[in-house]
Order: C-alpha cells, then sequence, then structure tokens
C-alpha cells in the first residue's frame, strides 16, 4: 500500500484522484510527488472531522427551538399552524382512549388497534414540533440572529484567526523580501 | 516578488547555453555543489526539472528545498528566475 512501491501509472492517476496538477512521473520527479500526495492524504483525514462539527452545531441550534416551544405554546397561540397542530394532537389522544375503551370490550381487537395506534402516539409529538417550527421560523430568524452573535463567539474568532493569518503571511513576505538581497550580494 | 537581485538579471537577460548551475539565483556555492552530486550541473538541467514540473514555481520550490536543502527564499528565487527565462526564451 506504501507510495513508492506503485508505479509510475498509479502515481499518477492518485495525483489526478487529489486535483494536484503534475507532470510525468519519472525519477527525478518521484519523490516529490509522492511526498505532495502523503500531505494530501493526510490533509483528507484531517479534513473529515470538521464536517461533523458544523452538523453537530446545527443540531444544537434545533435542540433550542425545541426547548423554547412550551415557553412560547402560550404566547404564540394564536398561530395559524400552532393551532391546527394542537386539534390534531387532542385527536389522536381521544381516538387512544377510544380504542383502550374498546380494549374493555374485546381484546382481540384492541390489539390490532394497537398496531394502528403506536406510531400515532410517537408521531403526534413530532408533527407538534414541526408545525410550530414551520409557523415560528419566520419569527426565530430575527430573534436568533442577534443571539447568536452574542452567545457564540466562533464568527468573530474565525475573522480574528484569518486576520493574523494574513498579517503573519504579509510579514513573512516582507522580511523574504529583506533578505533576498542581502544574502545574494554574499553569493554573488 | 517585486526586487529582483542582479544575479537574477544577469540569468534572464541571455540563454542559459551551458552556464552552470550557480548561475541561478538563489544557488550559492553549498546548494550548487548539492545539486551538481546528484547530476544536477547545469543551469540547463534544471531547468530540465522545472519544465518535467509544468513550470509550476510551487512545485519546483518544493522539489529544490528537498533535494538541496535550500531554504523558501532561495527556492523560490530559483524557480521565479527560471520562470521569467522561460517567458522570455521558450
Amino acid at each position: 500500500m506504501s507510495l513508492s512501491s506503485k508505479s509510475a501509472q498509479e502515481i499518477s492517476e492518485l495525483l489526478d484522484e487529489y486535483g494536484i496538477k503534475h507532470g510525468p512521473v519519472v525519477d527525478s520527479t518521484r519523490s516529490l510527488y509522492e511526498k505532495k500526495l502523503k500531505e494530501a492524504m493526510a490533509k483528507e483525514k484531517r479534513a473529515k472531522p470538521s464536517p461533523d462539527k458544523t452538523y453537530y452545531r446545527e443540531e444544537e441550534e434545533q435542540v433550542t427551538y425545541v426547548y423554547k416551544t412550551p415557553v412560547r405554546s402560550d404566547s404564540s397561540g394564536d398561530s395559524g399552524a400552532y393551532m391546527r397542530a394542537r386539534p390534531e394532537w387532542a385527536e389522536r389522544e381521544y381516538e387512544h382512549e377510544t380504542s383502550n375503551s374498546r380494549y374493555s370490550r374485546s381484546r382481540p381487537e384492541y390489539k390490532g388497534r394497537d398496531f394502528v395506534d403506536e406510531p400515532y402516539m410517537y408521531d403526534s409529538p413530532d408533527t407538534y414540533k414541526h408545525s410550530y417550527l414551520k409557523s415560528a421560523a419566520p419569527m426565530k430568524s430575527s430573534e436568533s440572529a442577534p443571539k447568536a452573535a452574542k452567545s457564540s463567539p466562533l464568527i468573530p474568532l474565525w475573522v480574528q484567526f484569518v486576520f493574523f493569518l494574513a498579517m503573519a503571511v504579509f510579514l513573512y513576505l516582507v522580511f523574504t523580501n529583506m533578505e533576498t538581497n542581502e544574502s545574494l550580494k554574499g553569493i554573488e | 516578488m517585486s526586487t529582483t537581485s542582479q544575479k537574477h538579471r544577469d540569468f534572464v537577460g541571455e540563454p542559459m547555453g551551458d552556464k552552470p548551475v550557480t548561475a541561478l539565483s538563489g544557488i550559492g556555492d553549498t546548494l550548487g555543489r548539492k545539486l551538481e552530486e546528484q547530476g544536477f550541473d547545469k543551469a540547463s538541467v534544471v531547468l530540465g526539472q522545472f519544465l518535467l514540473l509544468k513550470k509550476d514555481t510551487d512545485m519546483f520550490s518544493d522539489w529544490l528545498k528537498d533535494a538541496s536543502g535550500a531554504n523558501s527564499r532561495q527556492a523560490d528565487s530559483c524557480a521565479q528566475c527560471l520562470r521569467e527565462w522561460c517567458d522570455a526564451f521558450l
């Protein structure tokens, strides 16, 4: 599996795969390309956790929406979707109650109902949340934006980091330019 | 980079002919000796390597650093010098 045992053709294909521009893989260029491939492979491994991170962050946001639900349910009771969702939920509970009463009458019938009823039971909180989220989304978006800015310093930190890098690169360029003339005079 | 050395201008100003590897900007005696040990005795042989890497200055810099132990500044200087020579004479 090591790169050095691969043929020039395989190295060339791998370079294409990783999007590294390259010329012919010959003796004098091979070690350089192997090094570049190793770097690209290492980078890809390190890059993998980062999409997961953003995914978790999205999940966190969703969790905050859900937590807010009970608080908001009192104040935003006039929202249409919420109103629509609530009777549905109540209806299902009622259905479940009727099935319970049927259970007292005949056991097999209850068993049949139970299979139908169970998905309803698990389903109802979900639809309740979803319809609420849909109705509250336009209002929430304005609320959550300043909240995110206040509570998570992620975006400013990121900008700061990029700015710092840019400064470092700039200073490095200045530094290399300064040295170029000095030592080349020494060489000449 | 904006500043260029006299050596750079001398090299870029004319065909390289059979100039030694040390005629390249950024390649002094020490680096020149290391390159000669690996068979890169003429500037044109180093040009050959530069062309094999498709005139990619970053790739060439990395190769030169590996092959001769040049620092980034020396490698970039040599790569830029070869690129400009190619722009003028190829």
